[in-house]
């Protein structure tokens, strides 16, 4: 860098030496003059100047003393003969533009230029200089240095080549030398060129348009292409230099100037030569510190960095600082099989099990893959070690910690400790008999009050009445129509049956029972005069008597789903969901009289029954069941049964007990001494209960539903009214098929034996003993 | 009548705080809190009703109270201002000043925290899983200027670490050890307290970004007192100086834990040989332990090791032969004598390697190989600077390898794989080295911290390895007969005839057990005569219980009219099903979620088996390196 500035400062410098060498050390006068002035860029340029030297020319430098150095000079011409083709056109250009700017100066500086040599040198710029050799020339660049000796630099002390010093040159104008060298040598002077010569030299040398003659030291300069750029700066009124910034920033450095003066002329005062006594007192003071010891240079023993924290013999301690519970963090999970960097190899994942992964949520996928490297050497670090002790610490301080119980039951010590089935005994658990013959699903069944009888309606329009023991079908009504209900009159003394089909209660002597029997239930199914509706259309029922069986019909003016007797036998109780207001209606038998007991239902009745033993009548709605008092003729009780649909509710003997299916799959039993909610709510069918049923006098009670299965439960009422019900499922019961989703339909135990019967959509009735 | 309760003042809203509250209330910002709470051991909980919101994080009211009155946080105000009179210091270009601030900087120390923290000994030690793992891990990390780790943290957790080890080492505390794809785990039972710790392979941790450093350098800061004081107690408990003089020698030569061990040891693998290790250095290294040189300090110790109550020999009792010396300078017979109270399972784990020389190769893990196999009684050597002996030595019985080949083979020596000693460790048991061939390939390497029985199903070579154990047991009635075990002069092929004979013993044992079961059948069917039990019942198998029990069932079958409808199996079901009817819905579904969990356990179980009866038949394909894994 140094070396590039100094030759391009240098070669600024040339062509006024080269113009006006005469005067040259006037000329840096002049320079310097300027440098203050309007001019300082280009006193920049020619302060600069005096440094000056290119690294090729320093080379000859250094071999000056026996001359010149050719081969440097050589080098550095044929530098810039490659740039002559591009710079050839500006010639005259360039001429004219450094002959200009001298002029220009001149005029500016006329009073100071005191001889017209400047005019003269000007004219041989034109014509010095061409034809010389150029080691002369490459001398003569270097040797131009030194005579601007005025420099306040010091590097550009180069010794000149001639030593006349700042003589007239006219003084020689005679001789045949121009100078001396520093050893006291003549210097011989070129031979003058003719005119003609300079000319043909003119137009033969590419470099002669940038050839200056300089006649101080008599040889020719060659301007470069650097020199000849800042040229061209200079002429369009820039600074020489392309790299000084004319606008740095102003830096006052004369800030005094205005400010009067700085220094004082004052004489030191006393003070500053007697000692302090504030300091004197300060000694003092820390050295009656030191000597009393509070100041002490000695470092203080540094108290150990460890110690004996815990003196206890190993005992753990129950209190914590801050009084709370100390909740241990939990400890990471120690590592199985899988994390093995050989772990077996059904530990390893299968291309499937990987592939599946893929399918998975990225919670559900598994946090950590086995792999299996076949030696230790080749197992690499593992990159998430951070990570995951960092994901530690975070749980750490971050997440709430609970002393959560950790439950760690047998899942069996769950099961409620229950009495065995075996011990509960007898219940039904076999299959014992297959009534077989109805064509359609058998839809209802009941048993007779002594249990020899079964009686079953079916969807085939018939009801069949079975012999229990045989199995055998003693008789079949049919009545065209798909029986719903069928009940048979709790009064054994009665032998009737109340079928429901259709819109109607069809009342029928059973044929069963003894002769007495028979006429009494023959003698009840006649139609008397007073029956209801018999003379009055516009009554709810109307008995009439029936033309499809032998025995009374009461029929309804909508569909009856269901009938249930009263315990003497003579009242019975019909349900038809649809009718809203006559959807009860309580039937007398030995009067045919039919009254309807509520003006107003709440929902859709689904079922009736009557108390076994006490005037009470239930009444199941959809959800609840309520209980009223017939003696009082008010609202006892209303039971919330807590399911959507009630489908069959059955009474225990005992009266204080109830149970109800559901088509929800619910069966529920209510202890009404204990509450109106249920004791126990039981979900075990996968399907809608059809029925439910207790035993008259063993402690069992059944539902059946669709899935095809009936269940027995174990069902004890205690007397003592502080002990809750006992309920115990006993049996599973599976026989039945599910025909069009349809499993069992019905189910009635037998009143003095521990047998249930079923009865199917396949179209058959089971049997179940013990 | 009692005052009306007033709202917020009682109950949850009164006890817990939200975390923005407790910083008004501490009045310090989000940072400082929360390097406090990370050294104060302040967490989060959880209280029963969320008062000022669900997504809040709530703190105990005596949690921040206990912070407020913490003497850390007008230290953490101390330090800030002191940083602020530094920074003005340096901004005015008061480099004196600044200087002088700097060293009289308030200082502070978290000590008074371990205390308050762990304020048992038997405490500290259940906590102590976390603190290890972290000073383990920060012993590999680079002290790295980017994520702002400073080396002296770094460099005292290597010290810790090794400390701990060294520690183990010496009390023979190491009880498990599991190479797993993360990390080298180790178990350790320290006063009865299991503690586990991971140390990362050793090679280059990746620092990931999205890792908040600053959080586990404050935990790293904690962590180091903390393993420090407990250091100093486990040494004091041992009646040794704390801390350690290191063995410079080996510190060096970068031999770290042999350097630790060596100093608290005196453990000299080779007193005779004396081998790369000069006697000197290794005293000099030793330092004050060594009560024989230094008078004062051994009647120091002695009247330490009096109050333990452990009976101490001359002091002079030479260290002979290649036992190993005590750090009193006594011998082995004199510890066995001293420490009746140590249990048996510290006994097998001192007992597991003893008489064995190793040596490992320098591809194999040194430092966790080093660690283990001197806390289970083995001399260790190694190749490199500071080895004890040299590969040459003719006591040498194992030699770890882990290169597929092998230049120059010792005949005298067994050459294993590493996971040999690892396996051998976890089974008490020195495994045949047959298994572990140099070059080839390995059995599985199983966990020891699977309870094989709660989970339900036991590897292949879990199997194996119980069946070797119970023939050494059976036996021998402790461990394998060992390779030249104490004998001095090891013939060549001594090693292979051991190997040979355990070999034999193993089928010995294997046709002892089909004997005894001969036998336990012939004494039933003795039994059976006795009673009058006809052949043909006994040919059923048990077929009279069952008899017994089902027949209700089968006579219920008999007055059926088919007996398709009741099939025993649907009867079992049945009564489950029938069990579960009554029970209450809440209790259903727990039973229910229990059953959901067996059966998830059972269906891993199964696949297990499964695949392993496909790999068993060679028809089973497993991806070794899953991508992405």
């Amino acid at each position: 860098m140094a070396r590039q500035g100094k030759r391009k400062a240098g070669d600024v410098r040339e062509p006024s030496n080269g113009t006006t060498d005469p005067e040259s050390s006037d000329e840096g006068d002049l320079l310097e003059g300027n440098a203050s002035d309007d001019e300082g860029a280009l006193s920049d340029g020619s302060e600069g100047g005096l440094v000056a030297s290119s690294s090729e020319d320093e080379g000859a430098l250094a071999s000056e003393e026996e001359g010149s150095d050719p081969e440097s000079d050589g080098e550095g011409e044929s530098d810039e003969e490659n740039e002559d083709g591009e710079i050839g056109e500006a010639t005259e250009e360039l001429a004219q533009a450094v002959q200009d700017y001298y002029l220009e100066r001149d005029a500016r500086e006329g009073e100071e230029a005191e001889n017209g040599e400047l005019v003269r040198g000007q004219e041989e710029v034109g014509v010095s200089g061409r034809g010389e050799e150029e080691e002369r020339r490459g001398a003569g660049e270097e040797r131009f240095g030194p005579h601007v000796d005025e420099s306040d630099s010091s590097e550009d002390e180069r010794p000149d080549r001639n030593t006349v010093g700042n003589v007239p040159l006219e003084w020689y104008k005679d001789e045949e030398h121009i100078g001396y060298t520093k050893h006291g040598k003549k210097i011989i002077k070129q031979k003058r060129k003719d005119e003609l010569d300079k000319f043909l030299k003119q137009a033969d040398d590419p470099k002669a348009w940038r050839t200056l003659y300089d006649e101080y030291n008599d040889e020719d300069i060659v301007l470069s292409k650097e020199e000849i750029a800042m040229i061209q700066r200079i002429r369009q009124g820039k600074i020489p230099h392309a790299e000084v910034n004319p606008h740095e920033p102003y830096v006052d450095w004369f800030e005094f100037e205005d400010k009067g003066q700085p220094l004082s002329g004052a004489p030191e005062p006393k003070r500053r030569f007697i000692p302090s006594k504030w300091e004197a007192k300060q000694v003092v003071k820390i050295v009656r510190a030191i000597r009393k010891g509070w100041i002490s240079f000695d470092k203080k023993p540094e108290a150990p960095r460890v110690y004996l924290l815990w003196e206890d013999d190993f005992r753990t301690a129950d209190k914590t600082a801050n009084g709370l519970t100390y909740i241990p963090p939990p400890k990471p999970k120690l590592p199985g099989h899988e994390e093995s960097y050989n772990p077996p190899l059904e530990y390893l994942p299968t291309e499937e099990e990987l592939n599946s992964y893929d399918l998975m949520y990225e919670e559900d996928r598994p946090k950590y893959i086995p792999r299996k490297f076949d030696s230790l050497r080749q197992v690499p670090s593992y990159a998430n070690f951070v990570k995951d002790k960092f994901e530690r610490c975070l749980d750490l301080y971050l997440s709430p910690r609970i002393r959560k119980k950790r439950i760690n039951i047998d899942p069996e010590s769950l099961i409620p400790k229950l009495p065995k089935p075996k011990d509960l005994q007898p219940f039904p658990t076999t299959l014992y008999l297959e009534f077989l013959g109805h064509e359609g699903a058998v839809r209802t069944l009941a048993t007779d009050p002594s249990g020899q009888w079964l009686a079953s309606g079916s969807r085939d329009g018939t009801v069949r009445l079975w012999e229990v023991q045989t199995g055998r079908c003693r008789k079949v009504w049919s009545l065209n129509t798909p029986v719903k209900f069928l009940s048979w009159n709790p009064n054994p003394d009665r032998p009737l049956l109340a079928v429901v089909f259709g819109r109607s209660v069809l009342l029928m002597g059973s044929g069963t029972g003894n002769e007495t029997q028979s006429e009494a239930a023959a003698g009840l199914v006649k139609l008397q005069e007073t029956a209801t509706g018999a003379a009055d259309e516009g009554a709810v029922v109307r008995w009439q008597k029936s033309e499809r069986a032998e025995g009374l019909e009461v029929v309804h003016k909508h569909d009856v789903a269901h009938v249930s007797w009263h315990h003497k036998g003579d009242y019975f109780a019909s349900t038809s969901p649809d009718a809203v207001s006559t959807a009860v209606l309580v039937h007398q038998l030995g009067k045919q009289q039919t009254q309807n007991p509520f003006r107003k239902n709440h929902g859709r009745v689904q079922r009736v029954l009557f108390h076994p033993t006490r005037p009470f009548f239930f009444v199941a709605t959809q959800t609840h069941v309520r209980v009223y008092n017939l003696a009082k003729q008010q609202l006892a009780k209303k039971l919330t049964a807590g399911v959507n649909q009630i489908s069959s509710m059955a009474i225990h003997s005992g009266g204080d007990n109830l149970i109800i299916g559901s088509y929800d799959n619910k069966l529920t039993w209510f202890d009404m001494d204990l509450s109106t909610k249920p004791y126990r709510t039981l979900r075990y069918h996968d399907s809608s209960i059809e029925g439910v049923a207790f035993h008259r006098s063993y402690p069992l009670f059944a539902s059946c539903s669709d899935d095809g299965s009936a269940h027995v439960f174990h069902g004890m009422v205690y007397s003592n009214l502080l002990e809750n019900p006992l309920i115990v499922p006993v049996k599973i019961l599976r026989g039945h098929k599910v025909v069009e989703s349809e499993g069992v339909l019905d189910c009635a135990f037998h009143p003095t034996q521990p047998w249930l019967f079923t009865a199917g959509a396949d179209k058959s009735i089971k049997l179940y003993c013990n | 009548m009692g005052q009306k309760k007033q709202r917020g003042k009682e109950g949850n809203a009164a006890n817990y705080t939200t975390r923005n509250q407790a910083l008004i209330r501490l009045q310090i910002k989000l940072p400082e809190f929360r390097r406090l709470c990370i050294l104060k051991g302040i967490h989060p909980r959880e209280p029963k009703k969320k008062v000022h919101g669900h997504n809040k994080t709530y703190y105990h009211v005596k949690d921040i109270n206990f912070l407020l009155h913490e003497p850390l946080l007008q230290k953490s105000r101390d330090i800030k201002a002191h940083e602020k009179k530094v920074k003005k210091a340096r901004a005015k270009l008061d480099e004196a000043l600044a200087d002088r601030l700097k060293a009289n900087a308030p200082k502070y120390s978290l000590d008074h925290l371990v205390r308050e923290r762990y304020p048992s000994f038997i405490d500290a030690l259940r906590d102590l899983d976390d603190a290890l793992t972290m000073l383990h891990l920060f012993a590999t990390l680079p002290a790295d200027s980017k994520h702002r780790i400073p080396a002296n943290l770094v460099q005292t957790a290597r010290r810790l670490s090794l400390e701990w080890q060294a520690y183990i080492t010496k009390t023979h505390a190491l009880r498990k050890a599991f190479v797993s794809v993360k990390g080298i785990y180790y178990q350790a039972e320290v006063v009865g307290q299991k503690i586990t710790w991971i140390v990362p392979h050793a090679l280059s941790q990746v620092l990931p970004e999205d890792v908040d450093y600053r959080v586990m350098l404050t935990f790293l800061e904690f962590y180091e007192t903390f393993v420090e004081f407990v250091n100093f107690k486990l040494y004091h408990s041992l009646g040794l100086k704390y801390p350690p003089a290191l063995d410079t020698k080996l510190e060096e030569v970068a031999a770290e834990l042999a350097a630790a061990v060596s100093s608290l040891a005196g453990e000299t693998d080779s007193p005779q040989t004396g081998g790369q290790l000069e006697n000197g250095a290794g005293a000099s290294g030793r330092g004050e332990e060594d009560s024989a040189e230094g008078p004062p300090e051994g009647e120091k110790l002695v009247a330490l090791k009096e109050k333990l109550g452990v009976s101490v020999a001359a002091g002079g009792d030479a260290n002979g032969g290649v036992e190993e010396a005590g750090p009193w300078g006594g011998g082995e017979a004199e510890e066995d004598e001293g420490e009746d109270e140590e249990d048996e399972e510290t006994k097998a784990c001192r007992g597991l390697f003893k008489g064995l020389f190793f040596f490992l190769a320098r591809e194999v893990p040194h430092e966790s190989l080093l660690f283990l196999i001197r806390a289970f009684g083995g001399s260790v050597s190694w190749e490199g600077e500071g080895a004890p002996y040299p590969e040459s030595d003719e006591r040498i019985t194992h030699q770890i390898v882990d290169r597929p080949t092998q230049g120059h083979r010792f005949l005298s020596r067994e050459y294993v794989q590493p996971q040999w000693v690892y396996d051998s460790v976890n089974n008490r048991l020195l495994l045949p080295t047959e298994d572990y061939p140099a070059g080839g390939s390995l059995p599985p390497h199983l966990s020891p911290f699977v309870d094989n029985e709660a989970e339900g199903y036991l590897p292949e070579y879990a199997e194996q390895i119980q069946r070797l154990r119970d023939a050494a047991r059976g036996s021998l009635g402790g461990v394998l007969p060992l390779p030249g075990g104490a004998e001095e002069g090891l013939e060549e092929g001594a090693a292979a005839k051991a190997a040979a004979e355990r070999g034999e013993d193993l089928a010995a044992a294997a046709k002892a057990a089909e004997v005894a079961k001969l036998e336990q059948e012939y004494l039933e069917d003795l039994r059976k005569e006795v009673a009058g039990v006809p052949y043909s019942a006994t040919l059923g198998g048990g077929a009279t219980e069952e008899r017994d029990e089902g027949g209700a069932e089968d006579e219920a079958d008999e007055g059926g009219v088919s007996g398709k409808v009741t099939d025993g199996a649907r009867a079992e079901d049945d009564d489950k099903a029938m069990e579960r009817i009554m029970m209450p819905r809440k209790t259903k579904k727990l039973y229910e979620a229990m059953q959901m969990g067996i059966a998830a356990k059972k269906a891993g179980v199964d696949s297990l088996k499964k695949k392993r009866k496909a790999a068993a038949a060679g028809k089973l394909n497993v991806v070794k390196k899953p991508r992405g894994a």
